[in-house]
């Protein structure tokens, strides 16, 4: 590997320092003048007719500078795949949330107030909260054009699974059952915006500005993109929740009608009740197998639930529906997926992007046919593994692959043989894998309309040397500016202080499509290693003039330009820099744009290849139950990640200790709980994310495969954290106490319920 | 209704402002005194967030009324650095990687200064239940327990 000397060392988080002294600004921390509060009247029928609403008395209201209903938006529906939804409800409500109206007012209180005067009158329409219900014949239908509730849908059949079936010595068949997971990002969505001089300016944490100025505010306003510009504020938490919503549109309208600047902001039980948590299914999974524990045919159900509306739900779907036909070699694929509305609050990504309730059922389902084959269950993976080289079932080009290194590690990690071979009562071990995208062609172009997946940079040296690097990729909190900057520093041969990385301004960071699909690292990364490449060419040629050598014989290294082998012909890059002023290179900017080449043939049959390459990793967990409670605790779990490189190796490790906690928050105690299309628990104190208390000890395993695609050899990490985690600790719990959980969470009842069952 | 004059020292300067009966002290940090590195998640006491330690107790201040911190004195996460010289326990967070979005972070380093301020040398199990009250969705807690004990070791 070529002599990285910045890159791959333990650094500390470029921007750490001020988010321990309190001095980053969010968006919660920032003035506007004039900024007027903004608050939004929801439904509080999950299906109604909306028979009138009048705003008059709330507009005569002191202080209220704004009042918009859906006879105040352009009437451009919302919605990527399938536009199903309006601004603010036109004529019908569809789940408890649903926005109505909203106001913008110089103070909270006057906003309430006019809230309250808003008269909507509703009539309401028979509900329903099923999928399987809302499937049926007779439904109440939820959208017009879409009989029989089905959103979308898509039915694939790869190989003669039927006759793999007929061939197999085993066929096991199971039904499994996934949650409403909530992102619980600790800074709820927000934003600010000003409608001032014909333009709109949104500020805000995204996780993608480019698309937000696109499609969730010029394409439903009626603008062109340049008139909207986006500053991006500081992320406090993501995980999928800041991707998608239609909250930055609503405060972009109350800012055009009161003509000042608005703040938006979810309080927190807004949160976990209006936005799009993780999107529950039903996976029915059957597959066939030989006798010597070789997958012959897959085939899997999935019935996702919607709620009201589709968002970006039909992507999640395939990926739900998809992704695990590729962790193993799988001869035979037969996908039959159903996208359901229903009146539940509509779902959406969360971190995983479906990937966790599939995982969750195949990896569950493995396990049951280990024991159905006599085999341990590491073995059937191992037997089984795809490989570098591989082009599985879907289509997909698996450029490296660490899957066998990684189970064989996590196995070794949770001392498998032995835990296995000596058993404590209750106590249990259990292990799961995943594979996961870096980065997602498919989605991007489906999004943006254009045939793109890529990302630009610039890298700009300013004459003291400083370096600057913007692109349109934001950092969520997983440290993405700090790789960033570590590539540029690489590249260049300087400092890693010497790096900053801009706030992402649409305005004059050059294009990128921002954080989701574990791509930033990939993507970014590789536009910044271009960019600062440029730069670098730059900096060599004014350096070749002031040394008097030639370029090609040039390096740098620590800061310094020199003549290779020859380090006292050397000068600093600030100096080069500042002789490029009176050079006629007054600043160097260095350009960078990364086109991934990954092409998928059969885009309508799903076909190819999604993106460059691939990420794998297995978690082996410990849990121990106690039989009376049910209540689980997880001991510790070893997690081994095939990362391609660890460019960042502390944010990495970071992104894999977080993903696997909030694992263990999906596996045990997360859920949403609707009744009657309403959430029961709003708020922390019953929506149960894991406290320090309920966390484990996690010991990260990076196994490195270098990707001959990836910047450095480096692929996404993100996201195969939170994978596999359910499906280890739902396997280990059977090895504890022998009883088979198929719906998540594993809650201490549920598990106790099961228990109980098991005995009588 | 009716505003309330009331005076308190904060980081050790003192301050005298006027505080509706139902203003939070969160609000009154915040927004009256524009100290914003305290954070605002839950705001229903769910989150600790927003723990600042008053009258030498940890509170979150999301729960407390402004008008409750009449006389008395508080220190906020600006209290705690000394000019550009971070926080022994500031500087842990940052050198142990214990800082992702950072959002639960100042709530969570005023919970690591008021226990050791207390108990200068805690076992983990007394760094977990200090913590207990400050949720981060980020991180998994593993690198921010290594970095208090590291910052305890330390001091
Ligand atoms: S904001 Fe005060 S406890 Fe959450
Ligand atoms: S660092 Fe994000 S919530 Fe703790």
């Amino acid at each position: 590997m070529k002599g990285t000397w910045v890159a791959g060392t333990r650094v500390t988080a470029i921007d750490a320092a001020e988010k321990t002294t309190g001095q980053t600004k969010y968006l919660q921390d920032l003035r506007l003048p004039g900024l007027l509060v903004g608050k939004v009247l929801r439904s509080p029928h999950p299906h109604a007719r909306l028979r009138r609403v009048s705003a008059e008395r709330a507009r005569r209201v002191p202080g209220v500078r704004a009042v918009v209903t859906g006879a105040d938006t352009p009437g451009i529906k919302f919605g990527i795949v399938i536009p199903d939804e309006w601004a603010l409800a036109v004529d019908r409500v569809l789940y408890v949330g649903d926005e109505v109206a909203a106001v913008a007012a110089v103070d909270e209180e006057a906003a309430r107030e006019a809230l309250a005067l808003i008269e909507v009158e509703y009539e309401p329409l028979p509900p329903v909260f099923d999928v399987e219900e809302a499937l049926r014949p007779g439904a109440p239908r939820l959208h017009d054009d879409k009989p029989g509730n089905l959103a979308t849908g898509f039915l694939i059949d790869r190989g003669d699974v039927d006759q793999a079936f007929r061939e197999s010595d085993v066929l096991l068949g199971g039904t499994y059952r996934t949650q409403m997971q909530h992102q619980g990002n600790l800074e709820p969505i927000c934003c600010m915006a000003e409608y001032a001089g014909g333009r709109l300016t949104l500020w805000g944490p995204l996780q993608s500005p480019f698309l937000a100025r696109q499609y969730l505010l010029a394409k439903p306003l009626g603008l062109s993109e340049g008139q909207v510009r986006i500053i991006q504020t500081p992320v406090g938490g993501a995980f999928g929740g800041k991707l998608d919503e239609k909250h930055y549109l609503i405060c972009a309208l109350l800012a055009l009608h009161a003509g000042r600047p608005v703040r938006l902001a979810n309080s927190y039980a807004e949160e976990l009740t209006t936005t799009r948590p993780r999107m529950p299914a039903i996976l029915r999974i059957k597959s066939g197998w030989s006798k010597a524990g070789m997958l012959r045919a897959k085939q899997v159900e999935v019935l996702a639930d919607n709620g009201a509306y589709s968002s970006l739900s039909p992507s999640i779907l395939s990926s739900m529906a998809m992704r695990t036909d590729s962790l193993y070699r799988t001869p035979a694929a037969r996908v039959d997926a159903k996208l359901v509305y229903t009146n539940n609050l509509p779902s959406g990504q969360m971190r995983g992007f479906g990937n966790p309730q599939a995982t969750f059922a195949w990896e569950s389902h493995i396990d049951e046919v280990a024991e159905a084959l006599g085999m341990d269950p590491v073995e059937l993976r191992l037997r089984n593994a795809t490989e570098a080289g591989d082009v599985t079932v879907h289509g997909w080009e698996i450029a490296s692959c660490g899957l066998k290194e990684c189970i064989a590690k996590a196995a070794e990690g949770i001392g498998w043989k032995e835990q296995r071979a000596n058993r404590v009562p209750n106590r249990g071990v259990g292990l799961a894998c995943t594979i996961h995208v870096t980065s997602n062609k498919p989605f991007a172009t489906s999004i943006t309309g254009y045939e793109f997946d890529g990302s630009s940079a610039l890298v700009k040296v300013e004459e003291d040397g400083q370096v600057f690097v913007a692109t349109g990729e934001v950092d969520l909190g997983e440290g993405v500016t700090t790789t960033l900057a570590l590539i540029a520093a690489e590249e260049l041969g300087v400092p890693l202080a010497q790096v900053r990385v801009l706030q992402v301004d649409t305005d004059s960071v050059p294009y990128g499509l921002g954080t989701y699909a574990s791509r930033t690292t990939f993507m970014g990364g590789h536009a910044v290693r271009l960019a600062a490449a440029d730069a670098k060419r730059q900096l060599f040629e004014l350096a070749a003039d002031l040394l008097e050598a030639n370029v090609a014989d040039l390096e740098a290294r620590e800061g310094r330009i020199a003549v290779r082998g020859a380090p006292e012909r050397g000068i600093a890059v600030a100096e080069v820099a500042r002789a490029g002023m009176s050079r006629g290179r007054p600043m160097i900017v260095g350009r960078g744009t990364y086109e991934s080449q990954a092409r998928m043939q059969d885009v309508t049959h799903k076909y190819g290849n999604q993106t460059l390459t691939y990420s794998f990793a297995c978690q082996a967990v410990e849990v121990e139950v106690d039989p009376e409670t049910g209540r689980v605790r997880v001991l510790r779990v070893v997690a081994a990640h095939d990362l391609g490189r660890a460019i960042n190796p502390v944010g990495a490790e970071g992104q894999i200790e977080g993903g696997v906690v909030q694992a263990v928050g999906l596996a045990l105690s997360e859920e949403l709980q609707q009744r009657e299309g309403r959430i029961r628990n709003p708020g922390f104190l019953d929506y149960k994310i894991p406290s320090v208390l309920d966390a484990t000890r996690v010991e990260s395993i990076l196994v490195e495969t270098i990707d001959p695609h990836g910047p450095y050899g480096a692929k996404g990490v993100a996201e195969t954290a939170i994978n596999p985690g359910a499906a280890a600790i739902a396997n280990a719990v059977y090895h504890a106490v022998g009883v088979r959980v198929r719906e998540l969470p594993l809650t201490a009842e549920n598990v106790r319920a099961a228990l109980g069952r098991a005995d009588g | 209704m009716a505003k309330q004059l009331i005076t308190l020292t904060v980081n050790g300067a003192r301050y005298e402002t006027a505080v509706g009966p139902r203003t939070s002290l969160l609000s009154l940090l915040r927004e009256g005194l524009e100290l914003t590195g305290t954070k605002q998640a839950c705001a229903e006491g769910e989150c600790g967030a927003c723990s600042v330690v008053l009258d030498g107790r940890l509170v979150m201040s999301c729960l407390i009324f402004a008008v409750e911190a009449d006389g008395r004195q508080l220190t906020t996460i600006e209290g705690l650095s000394e000019g550009a010289t971070l926080h022994p326990i500031q500087a842990a967070f940052v050198e142990h990687g214990a800082v992702q979005c950072g959002f639960c972070i100042p709530g969570m380093i005023m919970a690591a200064s008021y226990l050791l301020d207390r108990n200068p040398n805690p076992t983990e199990e007394e760094i977990r239940h200090a913590i207990a009250g400050n949720l981060c969705r980020c991180t998994g807690y593993g690198k921010i327990i290594k970095a208090i004990a590291a910052a305890a070791g330390a001091g």
